[in-house]
């Protein structure tokens, strides 16, 4: 029986980047999470060029803030990913300096992202990680999706979200609140599909 | 529940969420500082919301954008080492 290399764990990568280190670490990183914050930053930005743009901002600023990170404040992926949506973020609000808030768009997932039209996008093969996470959160109430989608990838405070939704404030809330418990809860079932 | 914990929980669930106003981040804060306890539960919902955004179908990258990312790196770093020359060679 061969011996199988054991994956490294990420966060040793991240303190190898904090170290300095911008190779084979960084490579390791970038090929753990790309494809995941690309998919993000498609979902946000909606155009392959411009998150692709973004991806290189991401993770240059990863490696830059490596030696900040701190494992007891947050996950590696939670890291990442609030890295990837304030970038993205950024570049939305950019965007609507530019041309208003008409551009302001947002892609619901069943729509899928859109593409430049130059080349389809290519999807990597899903994991099982994806698979077991797109499962659980198919239970979470279309008005708690909502929700979460208009503060989590376009930045709306809950007051914008009552604004947009024509909803008062304190639903909004208790939608949120709602909204996050159930993900809290979906987090373990999804632990345990990975390892079994 | 009482209602202090409930207010906790909430106003973790906005910051997490990214829906909180200036006004929650500061309650939050305040909050934070007397019960750190309480930091668990924020790292719980941010982990969790993460989770969602991770869920979309990855998508395969461009092969030339590590390559981007570490010229620009490489680029910072010989930055920094000409600054860090520059304070040396001043003292």
């Amino acid at each position: 029986m061969t011996a199988q290399a054991r994956p490294t764990d990420p966060k040793d990568l991240v303190a190898a980047m904090a170290a300095g280190d911008s190779g084979a670490p960084l490579n390791e990183f970038y090929a753990l999470y790309s494809s995941t914050v690309l998919a993000l930053l498609m979902k946000m930005l909606g155009t392959r060029a411009e998150a692709e743009e973004i991806l290189q901002e991401v993770f240059v600023e990863l490696w830059r803030r490596a030696p900040q990170y701190d494992s007891s404040r947050a996950g590696v992926v939670a890291w990442v990913v609030t890295v990837a949506r304030s970038r993205a973020l950024d570049a939305l609000r950019a965007r609507k300096r530019r041309y208003g808030s008409g551009q302001m768009q947002f892609f619901s997932e069943k729509h899928g992202p859109k593409t430049d039209g130059g080349r389809p996008d290519v999807l990597v093969s899903s994991t099982r990680w994806h698979q077991a996470l797109r499962q659980a959160f198919k239970r979470l109430s279309e008005e708690q999706r909502a929700v979460l989608e208009l503060s989590y990838f376009l930045g709306m405070s809950h007051g914008q979200i009552a604004e947009t939704l024509h909803l008062p404030v304190g639903t909004v809330k208790s939608r949120i609140l709602a909204g996050m418990k159930e993900l809290r809860a979906m987090l373990p079932i999804i632990h345990r599909s990975m390892v079994a | 529940m009482s209602d202090d914990k409930e207010r906790a929980e909430l106003l973790a669930a906005l910051h997490a969420a990214g829906a909180a106003s200036e006004e929650d981040e500061n309650e939050l804060r305040v909050l934070l500082e007397a019960d750190p306890t309480l930091e668990a539960l924020v790292k719980d919902f941010q982990d969790s919301i993460a989770a969602l955004a991770s869920s979309f179908e990855p998508l395969e990258t461009s092969p030339k954008t590590l390559g981007q990312i570490q010229k620009k790196i490489a680029r910072e770093k010989g930055g920094l080492l000409n600054r860090l020359r520059g304070w040396f060679s001043k003292g």
